[in-house]
């Protein structure tokens, strides 16, 4: 489903990818951990191409997205994107923050688009809010609705960048549990995260980056129990 | 003191003209002003030198130089020049140069409300709007300038108003604008007051019924939920 090969990353001299290779499958749900500034964000946000990647290649569903020719606007619908800070549109209502892109971008009818609209609302729980505007709703609902928006394409693939991290501690539950639920229905995700308990919980695989590279991957057990590499060991030392 | 109204209501034809040639050439400066400003502000946001560089040099060009001098500059060189010398037609008349100029000018100064207000989004929601497979000009469209606008109201409007006042300059290419009604009057009456005081409480309804709109689109552009 997604093959990235060597990828490599700069700004100007800084390298922050060193050349990454890895494969995600089908229905797998991979968690990306490792210590801030370790490049983790950025190898999620070059899986859409929201980053432009320096060398190497990203392929999704066979596009290769570093390709000048393959029509980018296409893959992202195929890619949805989770951020830290929501990001929803505060000048519309919560339905319409859904079913904005639907309409414009996959040419949905709009009665259409508001009943697959609910209908998410209803699988993250609120329905309640669909008239709302975003700034009526707690980090937590945001963060929901964030999730309903990028579901109502369809894409065969979510990424989250640090989903949890910006909310209160109360409503990172209610979150990673639309996560998991996710998880459970076989999306194809990966998730950049802090959340070990998350992690070790859902993740069928689990990376370790560290200074532009993955350090370590494996199973949850494989990772968490075991750490192979110094490093690994270090970091999960400090956050568990 | 008295003040002789007699001279005004004598003249009144001349100051209803001046008016309405001052609203023309508000309502002109603001359209052309705004579509000049939105194209020149996207040009400055594109991250595309040969695009920015020309918006630059317009913008410091235009804000630079004293409008008076580009109106000048504009009735009596740039437009007689263009006409001609490479259209070989009979140049319009001066309120078409007072058009020119105003919406000219205007575009500079409106490019920089429009780039800061852009500017003043945050990336992430470029960024959003991307990821849901917009294209450039839809996530502009959709997500960026609605919020952007709201937030270049208040100093757009100050733009409108300045504009308004700054059209009083063309009495120097004697188009007849209020300005240019009260000075004419009041030179060849020889009564002074009347007809700068008439000048002056027409743009004061001018500017507040201008301003009154812009409040209005304001609290319009508003979501319900910020209105309480």
């Amino acid at each position: 489903m997604i093959q990235v090969k060597d990828l490599k990353k700069s700004y100007g001299e800084h390298q922050v990818l060193k050349g990454i290779t890895t494969e995600i499958h089908e229905r797998e749900v991979v968690c990306v951990i490792g210590p801030s500034g370790s490049g983790k964000s950025t190898f999620l946000r070059c899986l859409n191409l929201l980053e432009e990647v320096t060398s190497g290649k990203v392929i999704i569903n066979g596009f290769d997205l570093t390709d000048p020719k393959t029509d980018i606007n296409q893959v992202r619908t195929n890619v949805g994107m989770v951020f830290q800070q929501f990001e929803l549109f505060p000048h519309k209502r919560v339905i319409e923050n859904i079913t904005l892109a639907p309409i414009h971008v996959r040419k949905v009818s709009q009665e259409q688009a508001e009943k697959k609209a609910l209908q998410l609302l209803q699988k993250v729980g609120l329905e309640e809010k669909a008239q709302a505007y975003p700034e009526e709703l707690s980090g937590g609902q945001k963060q929901r609705v964030a999730i309903a928006r990028a579901l109502a394409m369809e894409p065969k693939v979510m990424l989250f960048d640090e989903p949890t991290s910006a909310l209160d501690p109360e409503m990172v539950g209610e979150v990673l549990a639309v996560m998991k639920e996710l998880a459970q229905e076989g999306m194809t995700m990966v998730v950049v995260t802090h959340e070990m308990g998350f992690a070790r919980e859902v993740a069928d695989r689990v990376f370790f980056i560290d200074e532009g590279l993955i350090l370590e991957e494996g199973t949850p057990e494989q990772v968490f129990t075991s750490p192979k590499h110094e490093r690994t060991q270090v970091f999960l030392s400090k956050v568990l | 003191m008295s003040i002789d109204w007699s001279v005004v209501i004598e003249y009144k034809d001349f100051f209803i003209r001046g008016f309405i040639t001052t609203i023309e050439l508000t309502i002109v400066g603001i359209g052309f002003g705004l579509l000049i400003g939105l194209i020149l502000g996207l040009m400055q946001i594109s991250g595309k030198a040969y695009l920015k560089i020309p918006a630059r040099i317009y913008v410091d060009l235009f804000r630079g130089t004293p409008l008076l001098l580009q109106v000048l500059a504009i009735h009596f060189a740039v437009i007689p020049t263009i006409c001609e010398e490479i259209l070989q037609i009979t140049p319009p008349s001066a309120l078409f140069s007072g058009f020119v100029a105003l919406s000219l000018n205007a575009g500079a100064y409106i490019s920089e409300i429009f780039r800061g207000g852009i500017e003043s989004i945050e990336k992430g929601q470029m960024e959003a709007a991307r990821s849901l497979g917009m294209n450039y000009a839809q996530a502009m469209r959709l997500v960026i300038l609605p919020q952007a606008f709201k937030r270049m109201l208040p100093p757009l409007g100050n733009e409108f108003i300045a504009l308004l006042k700054d059209s009083s300059l063309v009495t120097v290419i004697a188009v007849n604008d209020i300005t240019y009604a009260a000075f004419t009057t009041a030179k060849s009456t020889f009564e002074r007051m009347g007809p700068y005081i008439t000048a002056a409480v027409m743009y004061l309804i001018i500017t507040l019924i201008l301003s009154r709109v812009v409040f209005y689109l304001e609290k319009h552009f508003t979501p319900q939920t910020r209105k309480k």
